[in-house]
């Protein structure tokens, strides 16, 4: 039974890895619980002696107003951004019109611009049009910036659909809008999920718009948490669950709708 | 045959998109790179004619050459650590065994994480205290007898920055696992059961069908990892805050701008950092596309 | 129910052409069927009928309007596509209804048609089901339905039957000519198979290269194909070619292919006579070449010798694959033939049906004397 050893050996790499995937979370979920009287940098490794939620009820304290901030301002920028995607998909993949092949590239090459370019003037306009320190210009913002993404992956989705569903469609008397509310949009529900996900993710996770753009009182939860880890008197164990409250929201996306979210970051990787 | 009315329609169902784009990307592109060529130092802005001063500058600045030093450190390790260990575990879990699905999820889960929270957590990870004091990654080295893995981490004189690229692999690996299965999945299993015919070992399977259908997948993984690490600046701040040993371009444009107002230099070095994105991306984007079939 | 009508339409995909001067004119309540081996402009035809495609130049009609500019929408018709392009996300009832919702119907009507449609197809067990949970026939049919409860004013066919097994095949061709009878409106049919063509078509148009080749009734086709390329492509196994040349003696014209020569009967003789001596070539069906023994009463009989190089067994007759000098043939002959393979054998042309095509205007595609 050599063989059957040699898968068993295959599993020491996996489990090595997959324990240094864990070691993250170990910490914050064990430092997390641990009474305030249990904290020391010594024992950190070590198990709770019972379970406290102090720490969270003081992360929770301290973060629950920019977690409101979070929520508030992901769920218009992801889904905003997931209905143009999909108009623009739609188009570019079933209506081209002449220069279509040129401007899809030129909307995709918005992705991967390192965002340092267009700081400053960003910033500049935000003031301009009086959205600077607010929700909504952060809003606007992640919504422009994720037309790429967005548009990309419908536009990708869409081509696959056979044209002849959109000619049977049309012959069926179905105009421009027709086929798209009748047939393609149902359709394509499923990469709405998909997008949806990938952009709840996006902005949630986002800092540095997030930093630039807004005022304290305005702080998504993941500049506060990254002030609050920067100040030296909330304790190791606070921030610690304070990381894990900022983390859960997009976890639980991943826990529980993992396949799209998987399929999202691929549709990133153009062709892979 | 579509009716002239329809294609309009079609092109005004975009348009908002296409100048939210042209102006968002491409004016405020030209928009910094004016900033990049003027004086405007200070709260209010200056647009001033100063040609590439602030790009001859910042060629003389030592902090900018630190920069480069640590970009090029943290891509190495950042890039080619990801792929190596995302195309082992996608090998491993490509020979189908019990619990892939689980192992998948793990190494992906990093994926749905803010770098902030990374940060923070591998903060306290690579503590760099030692003796008395010792505590994170240290102290369990200790603990475990593996006294010569303690080290002082982001610390570390000259190859501090190397520390970073541990919690972004740690957060990216995955994802080159996860696109390496897919490209393993894709290669049609005759091609291994042909190669196996004609006698090849399992490891020549590999090395001489295998890998070498990877190619174009190792080449995007490269890329995209690669552009990554140019604008690498969430997990920096949240490890280290903002020190000079672990200063990288974004940083500096940052502090440039944000703190010490000096708007053309930050400019400059956010368009020196897209230029060398683009250098990656336009031949990247060009490939991908044309090589897409007509549809 | 409308006529359709092409003039001089002209299709251009950059320097491609995919219909060059096209004329056809469909009377109502024909079976058209457009017919040709791939990339020969049928479908293209077919597309710029049903608005899918604009034409170039030249118009196309229905009844006496020009569609050019009318959206497909508009120009009340109905296609069932090669691929059958169901909604995957509606039920049978609802693909099929989806046409008539559009166009506000009501929905009482609505259920009518298309309830009366899938009765007359027998799908009325399938009408909740998805696209996905049902077979291949099955969806043919729902892809027909479709179309019949739009009752438009001409049905086009783009090769519906190509995905269907080749049982289901026949059985369908049989169920789209009884639709066609009991509809009593314009069928326009695309295929490559020339047996669709000649089982189902009141008319067939067969097409080559963008150029409309030859335009009638099916026996007219078989009988008289008016150029090389029909000859050819109508017929299975094909017609047998062989250059040769006319040569007169005394009263008498012979074909004179080299390795044989065989007698025009007197009757057909004359129509020749002007190419004697012209270098033509001699077509011949496998159907009009016999074994000696079992040729049929009544006919000019001309022998030829030949070499047998393979047989084929087919039950109710044999193909025998011959050579005769430089030139290979087919017979297709009397299953109680024996002959045995790489023996030296006579065959019987039959000099009542055969064609000669004269190359000297166009030599791609040398055209039928008559």
């Amino acid at each position: 039974m050599t063989r059957k050893r040699s898968r068993l050996l295959l599993y020491l790499p996996l489990v090595a890895v997959a324990i240094f995937y864990l070691i993250p979370v170990y910490v914050m979920l064990v430092t997390g619980l641990k009474g305030f009287e249990e904290v020391n940098l010594k024992t950190m490794w070590d198990l709770p002696n019972g379970i406290q939620f102090d720490n969270f009820i003081e992360a929770y304290n301290k973060l629950a107003p920019h977690l409101w901030n979070s929520i508030n301002m992901v769920l218009p920028a992801a889904v905003i951004s997931s209905i143009l995607g999909s108009l623009n998909g739609y188009v570019l993949a079933k209506w081209k019109f002449k220069g279509a092949d040129i401007i899809f590239p030129l909307i995709l090459f918005g992705m991967f611009i390192p965002y340092q370019s267009i700081l400053i003037p960003l910033v500049e306009f935000m003031k301009t049009i009086n959205l600077y320190g607010g929700l909504p210009g952060l809003v606007l913002t992640h919504v422009i910036y994720g037309i790429p993404i967005t548009t990309l992956t419908f536009r990708n989705y869409y081509a696959t659909i056979p044209k002849e569903l959109v000619e049977a469609a049309k012959i069926d008397g179905a105009g421009m809008m027709g086929v798209y509310w009748n047939i393609l949009l149902p359709i394509s529900i499923p990469s709405f999920v998909v997008v949806l996900i990938w952009q709840f993710t996006q902005a949630w996770n986002d800092f540095l718009f997030a930093v630039v753009l807004t005022s304290p009182s305005n702080w998504p939860i993941t500049v506060a948490l990254n002030n609050m880890a920067g100040s030296q008197i909330v304790a190791w164990n606070v921030q610690m669950a304070g990381s894990f409250l900022t983390a859960l929201p997009t976890l639980l996306v991943y826990i529980f709708l993992g396949r799209y979210f998987l399929r999202g970051m691929m549709a990133g990787a153009l062709k892979g | 045959m579509r009716s002239k009315k329809e294609n309009w329609q079609a092109f005004l169902l975009v348009l908002p998109s296409i100048l939210a784009v042209a102006v968002f990307v491409y004016g405020f592109i030209a928009w910094s790179g004016r900033v990049s060529l003027s004086k405007w130092k200070g709260l209010t802005p200056d647009y001033t004619w100063t040609g590439l001063s602030n790009y001859v500058e910042l060629f003389h600045d030592p902090r900018f050459a630190i920069d480069v030093r640590n970009t090029l450190i943290f891509t190495v390790i950042f890039v080619f650590g990801s792929l190596v260990l995302g195309l082992l575990l996608s090998l491993l879990l490509d020979t189908g065994l019990r619990g892939e699905g689980i192992f998948r999820s793990i190494f992906l889960f990093p994926m749905a994480i803010s770098y902030i929270v990374t940060g923070v957590v591998w903060r306290w990870l690579m503590n760099p205290a030692t003796g008395t004091r010792i505590s994170g990654l240290n102290l369990l080295f200790d603990k475990l007898g593996l006294d010569f893995l303690i080290n002082q981490w982001h610390t570390t004189p000259y190859w501090g920055i190397a520390a970073i690229a541990l919690p972004a692999v740690w957060q990216m690996s995955g994802y080159c696992m996860a696109i390496y299965l897919a490209g393993l999945r894709a290669i049609p299993d005759e091609l291994r059961e042909a190669a196996r015919v004609d006698g090849a070992s399992e490891f020549q399977i590999l090395t001489g069908i295998v890998l070498p259908l990877l190619r174009p997948v190792t080449l995007s993984v490269m890329i995209i990892l690669g552009h990554m690490s140019l604008k690498v600046f969430d997990l920096i701040v949240a490890v280290a805050g903002k020190q000079l040993p672990l200063d990288v371009p974004a940083l500096y444009m940052w502090q440039a701008t944000f703190d010490g107002l000096f708007y053309g230099r930050g400019a400059a070095i956010g368009i020196l950092l897209l230029l060398s994105v683009a250098v990656l991306i336009i031949p990247y984007l060009f490939y991908s596309l044309r090589s897409e079939p007509e549809l | 129910m409308a006529s359709v009508t092409f003039e001089h339409v002209n299709k251009r995909f950059g320097d491609f052409v995919a219909l060059n001067d096209l004329n056809i004119s469909i009377a109502d309540k024909e079976f058209l069927v457009l017919v040709g081996p791939s990339g020969c402009g049928k479908t293209t035809a077919l597309r710029c009928l049903a608005g899918l495609e604009e034409v170039t130049s030249g118009s196309v009609k229905i009844g006496d309007q020009v569609v050019n500019d009318v959206p497909p929408k508009d120009r009340d018709i109905a296609m069932v596509f090669q691929s059958y392009a169901l909604y995957p996300h509606m039920t049978v009832y609802d693909n099929m209804a989806f046409g008539l919702k559009l166009r506000k119907l009501p929905k009482d009507k609505i259920k009518q048609r298309v309830e009366n449609a899938a009765q007359v197809l027998g799908i009325e067990a399938l009408l909740k089901r998805r696209p996905r949970e049902l077979s291949g026939g099955q969806r043919q049919r729902v892809a027909v339905g479709r179309a019949i409860v739009r009752e438009p004013k001409v049905f086009l066919f783009d090769e519906p039957l190509s995905n269907l097994d080749a049982k289901l095949r026949v059985q369908t061709r049989a169920e789209i000519s009884k639709l066609h009878l009991n509809l009593q409106t314009t069928f326009i049919y695309v295929t490559h198979d020339q047996t669709e063509a000649m089982t189902m078509a009141s008319r067939i148009a067969v097409m080559n290269k963008g150029i409309l080749q030859q335009l009638d009734t099916p026996q007219t086709l078989y009988d008289k194909p008016a150029n090389m390329f029909v000859a050819g492509f109508i017929g299975s196994p094909a017609m047998n070619f062989f250059p040769a040349s006319l040569r007169k003696d005394g009263s008498e014209l012979f074909v004179d292919a080299n390795e044989f020569a065989v007698k025009v009967p007197e009757d057909r003789a004359a129509i020749y006579m002007p190419y004697a001596g012209k270098q033509v070539i001699f077509g011949i069906r496998p159907e009009d070449i016999h074994n000696p023994l079992f040729v049929p009463p009544g006919i000019h009989a001309a022998p030829v010798d030949a070499k047998v190089d393979v047989t084929e067994l087919m039950g109710n007759e044999i193909f025998l694959y011959l050579v005769s000098g430089k030139n290979s043939f087919v017979a297709r002959v009397d299953p109680r033939t024996r002959f045995t393979i790489g023996s030296k054998v006579q065959v019987a042309f039959n000099m009542d049906n055969f064609h000669i095509f004269d190359p000297s205007a166009n030599a791609d595609n040398p055209v039928a004397v008559r």
